[in-house]
């Protein structure tokens, strides 16, 4: 927590891409639809810049060892996933200020935008998390790490910006926004139910 | 207390070492010698878990083997951002075990720098910290690699001062080709290149 260098990164590039996207829209009506994709690749970027940093900084600082000694597995996933999904929120929420405040979007079903947005932080956080894990063992990091994640997140921000494009008036409730709700607390369920025993397979190996 | 069976490591199509064969019971200090490349710190980190091993076995008592098995390494680093004694809260608690500040501080001789931050310490007093963290659970098998390398009169003192402690709690193997550690071992094995 001392260095607060993940929260800054993940921060300072969403907040690009929103005076970005803000820039590039300027005098535009923007449909929800757009609103909810351009949020989420937001999110998703900014997730994937900062959070698998938790165990590649480990690996890279030499400290993974003393981990792997001292600690068991599932107490290091939660640790870190937990440190991850507060940091998720924290930028996420940030971000959705800043992104809705500049694109003037109005949010006719603001419960279901914070849920999607919760539920999508915590899916986010924990599935990066696991491809942080997994790929911080391996020689050619970086390509690992995206090589994991694609096939990971893909449904996620397909569910994700269902529940969010329906939050900002695009489309009913009823037609997918609460399918989409439910998928995305179901995908933050498995993610954090299954991740302490995947990550306990890779972890020491 | 230790007990190795036909362990063997390979790496890149090459044997490091193969077949080794050893038992540890209470009081054995061994030593493990070599030239460097031998594979004598590929070893240890066998022993400890920290590399998989290609074929043969290690066995520790039965019990949890954070409680168990200690390691200091030369290589190990420590949080550059956290105290001395927020390390020794860290290990405790990880492992779930006392955390015996005062008593590690005191033995390592780091009282006065309890409240340092890690990356202003030398590194003879992260090697003192890094002792104090491998015994702090008093462990049955402690392993430590080259563990006088950094340190001063004072600090190889310690260090023969908590082999000889471990002695009487179990058993010690030091990885080393130092004439002085080497001393600190009643049984010695040498690892051809």
């Amino acid at each position: 927590m001392r260095s607060m260098s993940g929260l800054v990164t993940g921060f300072l590039f969403s907040a690009v891409t929103v005076f970005a996207i803000s820039f590039a829209s300027l005098n535009t009506k923007l449909s929800g639809t757009v609103v909810a994709g351009m949020l989420w690749v937001a999110l998703l970027f900014s997730a994937a810049s900062s959070l698998p940093r938790t165990f590649l900084a480990e690996e890279e600082m030499g400290t993974a060892d003393l981990l792997r000694l001292v600690a068991r597995p599932h107490a290091v996933f939660w640790g870190k996933a937990l440190f991850n999904i507060f940091q998720c929120v924290v930028t996420s929420t940030l971000l959705s200020i800043l992104y809705l405040g500049f694109t003037s979007a109005a949010v006719p079903i603001p419960w279901l935008f914070g849920l999607s947005l919760f539920a999508g932080c915590v899916s986010l956080a924990g599935a990066v998390t696991l491809c942080g894990a997994i790929a911080a063992q391996a020689a050619n990091r970086a390509m690992l790490a995206a090589a994991i994640a694609v096939p990971l997140l893909l449904p996620l921000v397909a569910i994700g910006v269902g529940g969010m494009r329906t939050s900002l008036g695009d489309g009913a409730l009823s037609s997918g926004g609460s399918a989409s709700a439910i998928g995305l607390i179901g995908y933050a369920v498995a993610t954090l139910a299954t991740g302490p025993y995947i990550f306990a397979a890779v972890w020491k190996t | 207390m230790l007990k190795v069976d036909r362990l063997g490591k390979k790496y890149s199509g090459r044997w490091i070492f193969r077949g080794l064969t050893f038992e540890l019971g209470q009081g054995d200090r061994l030593v493990i010698l070599g030239r460097n490349g031998s594979g004598k710190s590929t070893l240890l980190r066998t022993i400890a878990g920290l590399t998989d091993k290609t074929e043969g076995t290690v066995t520790l008592p039965d019990g949890d083997p954070r409680h168990m098995l200690g390691l200091c390494a030369l290589e190990q680093s420590v949080y550059a951002q956290l105290t001395v004694e927020e390390h020794l809260e860290l290990t405790a608690d990880l492992r779930g075990c006392p955390a015996r500040i005062e008593e590690l501080l005191e033995k390592i001789d780091l009282a006065y720098a309890r409240d340092v931050l890690a990356s202003h310490l030398s590194t003879g007093m992260k090697a003192r910290l890094k002792l104090a963290m491998a015994i702090q659970a008093n462990p049955v098998a402690l392993l430590l690699d080259e563990p006088g390398a950094g340190l001063d009169e004072a600090g190889r003192n310690l260090v023969a001062r908590i082999t000889a402690e471990q002695a009487e709690r179990g058993c010690l193997v030091v990885a080393t080709n130092d004439p002085i550690e080497r001393r600190l071992a009643n049984l010695e094995l040498e690892l051809a290149v």
